[in-house]
């Protein structure tokens, strides 16, 4: 008995040395709350490109300096992993105190968030451009701050068309269908169209295609995928992949690898957005290339824009103040126009707009915004319908539309 | 059973002798020394291959991964990827391996620490709730970590230690044990009995028929044991990934998917740091291959 | 020293009671009150480090499965067994399930088999055998989503140097190859394939270690009575690797059913639910859906649904019948 004492004695001390040399020699840095000195903001947000961590690290290592008392801790995570973080974080009562994302409708509805007007300067609040807080409010008020937004364009391969004998970019579907059987009637790997519908992105390609047949997902009262005005759109989808002037298996193919394909000259013609022009200029600046508007049904102008937000969680209470300086710190023109500019999106603010109108990289996109539709991101339901889109959209390559259409609909309607 | 083999025979003296009788005995004719030979340059190949795909993607450019026309062979080296990838902004990679050392170390000793007894114990005694504790350390396997994440999260925010190593050497630790129990379990089972005893006829204390009797009959079964445990800890990423929240705590298997942007991913740093992380592991595993097989080996020949 | 080793009797007598030389009559005693609490400092601190670890996220993985949890991640309340209901009503819950079975299966046996073989292989003396031996660990060493990335990369069109092999070879007509990972069965079969691939160095060496368990006197003693190769192997040597083979099997079964990473990446641009296992469906509940309190009562079936599995294996195969 007295061994076997000596023994667990020996265990116990083995364990808690390794405890006690975990959490007191090198543990990490404490999360949350305040320390003595001030207020310390938990920040977290995804990654757009390789910049993305710098960036934000350099308008924190600015905002600490105006305002030594709030300390800023940052945490970026990949698109992929971001929202199950969140869910985590919120689920076990430590909801960051700033979060950048899309659908914030749903936190909005659950009473977590500030309202934008809360947490901002009226300086601050009223620089922001209207059509974008518009696309940020649940019943009327805004509770979500527009961070950057993008608008969709055609990207065409000029050299491509050019080879397969088609005069101009096409305008309605009618002309891109024939221009992209042409392309890729070309042969050797060339794809006319590039038709990302795998999970990744599928919601933006339904959009670009339902929508400009003058279909809707609905609205912030109601999400109505399975729509008649959506059929039409769906329908082209299919003819599309049926004639061949499409990519192979486009039901399952990812945005992101498409587009590496579209910028080293397979493709002929493909939707993209501002980064794009960054890309194409990074990895094949020879690259023959145009920037025209989404061609629709009947070639009336539209494209989709994508706004992403910052929101401010409700923790304790006492943060308002110290979230409210690093928002008015962060939109300053000084320090917001040049974080815009590095990730190559669209500026929310006007006096951002201003700053970037003669950039020349994002004219046709800014051209374009004016049509821009956006998504139904105020509707409690719209993160659900994303991954509905997300999981079922790309069906349509096998299934009939309205049969997709449907399923998509049951699965938002039983969220 | 194999994990449990070898520790009866080891102590019969000859055991010193039995590789070079195994080699004598395997005076083979050539020729099917060749086709074992080209049997096992297949296993290489065939293992290899994915990993030297991974290595060719390492020294690449960014655009080069992404080429159109991919070739066999990299047409440049670049091997400066493995100097700059320690310095990128998006992950302090130098503390991310750190990280990761201390704690797949600090979690496999404690898995040992508290493994090593509950093993030994339940492989020589009877207690009542002896099947009970051995279903129970199973049963930790049998879970799914992607659901546990948001209770694990919410038990170490109210442990106060969230977003520390400690948290993490916990979680390992814990989730591993049924491994290092099974199988440390199975090979003191394999231990004949009359050795404790002879032992404390002898006035051996119950401690000392462990560390000093048991032991070292017992290796082969640790080493397995420590080998496991430490790579499901150097691997792991669920938990990590939430409950981790500051970069420099985070491991690798974390760091990597901060080179994942939203449009595009820089696949060269991927795949280098990929490279990084499997060689402490096989370095490991050459410091202990010899005790793993050759131990065992040494106990098969009689 | 006796030469044979009656492993079974061994290992049964060692566990029956605190060593004594008269061992048998150990055996009529029943162990008691007494014996646990001898028991406890030797295996309290196992006890303790799961519970204090363990038990909380395990039963709050039960207790959400019965909650309604906003997609926010906010608990709204009760509902009852209705998340266990839409799991058991979701049409493609029983394709799934059969899915996993299929790949259970598939994957687990095609690797015994495999590795069977490789063990041989390895456990013959030629030069250069240690360099293999390592080779054959690198899977194991590596992290088993990295192994998969890069298989992946391997087999995209257009990029992929598998896809540009085959293509070169002549048995892909397209250019840009084909889409490997678009399409439902093949993506799962790759799936499987990678399983297997990463599921070979462990059960390998396993069965390595038990070929050093088979006597040496006792394959002279087969040869002598002139049984062949295959004979001998049959007869003498898979009989002796049984108790590393079943301990292998169970662990491998329980590994590939919670895998996820593997079915995660090679299937994940696939839409709808043709290429699905329970854990990707967990996932997609989680990450798509996020519908955190389905998951959970999805995960508690697969959980009994592993408990099943394993005890009838237990039942069956007896591999802890040492123990």
């Amino acid at each position: 008995m007295k061994k076997s004492l000596r023994l667990s004695a020996a265990v116990a001390l083995a364990a808690t040395a390794s405890l006690t040399l975990a959490s007191c020699g090198f543990g990490g840095g404490g999360s949350g709350g305040d320390d003595a000195s001030g207020t310390t903001l938990d920040l977290l947000v995804p990654s757009y490109s390789d910049n993305t961590q710098g960036l934000w690290e350099d308008v924190i290592a600015g905002f600490e300096e105006e305002n030594p008392d709030i300390k800023v801790n940052l945490e970026v995570q990949s698109w992929d992993n971001l929202e199950s973080v969140i869910t985590t974080k919120i689920q076990g009562g430590e909801a960051p105190d700033i979060y950048n994302g899309g659908p914030f409708a749903g936190f909005a509805s659950d009473g977590l968030l500030y309202a934008a007007e809360e947490v901002t300067s009226p300086e601050t609040f009223s620089d922001f451009q209207d059509s974008f807080i518009a696309n940020a409010e649940v019943d009327g008020t805004a509770f979500a701050l527009p961070l950057i937004a993008s608008a969709r364009a055609l990207f065409v391969n000029n050299a491509l068309l050019e080879q397969a004998g088609v005069a101009a970019p096409p305008t309605t579907w009618d002309e891109l269908l024939d221009a992209a059987t042409k392309v890729s009637a070309l042969g050797g790997g060339v794809a006319g169209y590039g038709m990302p519908l795998g999970s990744e992105e599928a919601q933006a390609e339904a959009a670009v295609w339902l929508w400009g047949g003058g279909g809707t997902f609905g609205d912030a009262d109601a999400i109505t995928v399975d729509d008649p005005s959506n059929l039409p759109g769906a329908e082209q989808i299919k003819k599309m992949i049926d004639a061949g002037a499409t990519q192979a298996d486009a039901g399952s193919t990812d945005r992101s690898p498409l587009m590496d394909i579209f910028v080293q000259g397979k493709i002929g013609m493909q939707v993209g957005l501002p980064p794009t022009v960054g890309q194409i200029e990074e990895n094949n600046p020879e690259l023959d290339y145009s920037i025209v508007p989404i061609p629709t049904q009947d070639g009336s102008p539209f494209t989709l824009g994508v706004m992403d937000q910052l929101m401010a969680f409700q923790n304790d209470g006492d943060k308002q103040d110290a979230i409210t300086k690093f928002f008015d710190y962060y939109y300053s023109a000084d320090v917001y126009v040049p974080w815009v500019q590095a990730e190559g999106f669209l500026p929310v603010t006007k006096s951002g707009a201003e700053e970037l109108s003669d950039e020349e990289a994002l004219a046709p996109f800014l051209e374009v915004l004016p049509d821009a539709q956006f998504y139904p991101s105020t509707n409690p339901k719209w993160q659900a319908t994303d991954g509905a889109f997300k999981a079922l959209f790309g069906q349509l390559q096998t299934k009939p539309a309205q049969e997709v259409l449907t399923e998509i609909q049951a699965q938002v309607d039983a969220s | 059973m194999a994990v449990t083999a070898p520790a009866f025979e080891t102590i019969a003296p000859p055991a010193a002798s039995a590789r070079r009788r195994r080699y004598t005995e395997d005076q083979v004719p050539v020729g099917r020394l060749l086709l074992r030979m080209l049997a096992g340059l297949i296993v290489l190949v065939v293992f290899i291959l994915p990993y030297t795909i991974m290595f060719f993607g390492s020294v690449k450019t960014k655009a080069q991964i992404r080429s159109v026309d991919p070739t066999y062979f990299p047409t440049e080296w670049h091997w400066e990827n493995y100097v700059n990838m320690w310095s990128t902004p998006e992950t302090p990679l130098v503390q991310n391996l750190i990280s990761t050392i201390v704690i797949s170390v600090f979690a496999t000793l404690l898995v040992l620490a508290v493994a090593l007894p509950a093993a030994y114990y339940t492989a020589r005694f009877r207690f009542p709730g002896r099947m009970v504790f051995l279903f129970l350390v199973i049963v930790t396997q049998m879970l799914q970590p992607a659901v546990l994440t948001s209770g694990l999260f919410r038990q170490f925010v109210a442990f106060g230690i969230i977003d520390t190593w400690a948290a993490m050497i916990l979680v390992n630790a814990a989730f591993n044990l049924s491994f290092a129990v099974w199988i440390m379990h199975s090979f003191f089972a394999g231990v004949p009995k009359e050795v404790d005893e002879a032992a404390q006829i002898d006035g051996a204390g119950r401690l000392t028929v462990l560390f000093r009797i048991n032991l070292p009959l017992v290796w082969p079964g640790i080493v397995t044991a420590i080998v496991f445990t430490f790579v499901a800890c150097w691997n792991e990423f669920a938990a990590s990934l939430v409950i981790l929240s500051t970069a420099g705590n985070q491991p690798l298997s974390v760091a990597l998917t901060k080179f994942v942007g939203q449009y595009e991913t820089s696949w060269h740093y991927v795949f280098g740091v990929s490279i990084v992380a499997i060689i402490p592991v096989v370095v490991l595993f050459m410091i202990i291959e010899k005790r793993l097989v050759g131990g065992l080996t040494a106990g098969s020949v009689k | 020293m006796s030469t044979t080793i009656d492993t079974s009797s061994t290992r049964a007598g060692a566990a029956e009671g605190r060593p004594r030389p008269d061992g048998p009559s150990v055996r009529q005693r029943k162990p008691g009150g007494r014996d646990l609490v001898a028991a406890l400092p030797w295996v309290a601190p196992a006890v303790l480090l799961i519970f204090a670890i363990v038990l909380f996220p395990a039963g709050f993985m039960f207790y959400n499965s019965t909650r309604d949890i906003s997609i926010s991640g906010l608990d709204q309340g009760s509902v009852g067994f209705d998340n266990y209901v839409e799991v058991f009503t979701f049409p493609y819950f029983w394709p799934i399930f059969l899915r996993t079975i299929v790949w259970v299966v598939a994957v687990v046996g095609v690797t015994v088999v495999i590795s069977l073989g490789l063990a041989q292989i390895l456990n013959k003396a030629f030069p250069g055998r240690r360099i293999v031996r390592l080779a054959v660990i690198i899977p194991w060493a590596a992290s088993v989503v990295m192994t998969t990335m890069v298989v992946y990369y391997g087999l995209e069109p257009y990029f992929g140097i598998i896809n540009t092999f085959l293509v070169d070879v002549g048995l892909i007509q397209t250019p840009e190859g084909y889409g490997w990972t678009r399409n439902p069965e093949t993506a799962f079969a790759w799936s499987i394939v990678i399983a297997i691939f990463v599921s070979l160095p462990f059960t390998t060496y396993t069965i390595l270690a038990g070929l050093q368990t088979v006597p040496a006197d006792v394959l002279e003693a087969a040869k002598m009575d002139g049984a062949g190769p295959a004979r001998t192997y049959f007869g003498v040597v898979l009989p002796q690797l049984r108790g590393a083979l079943s301990v292998a099997v169970l662990i491998n079964i329980i590994n590939v059913f919670n895998s996820l990473p593997i079915l995660k990446i090679m299937t994940g641009s696939i839409p709808g639910y043709d290429a699905d296992t329970i854990m990707t469906m967990i996932f997609k509940y989680i990450q798509n859906q996020h519908k955190v309190d389905v998951a959970s009562a999805l995960s508690v079936v697969a959980f009994l649904i592993v408990i099943v599995i394993v005890a009838v294996y237990v039942k069956v195969v007896k591999p802890m019948r040492e123990v």
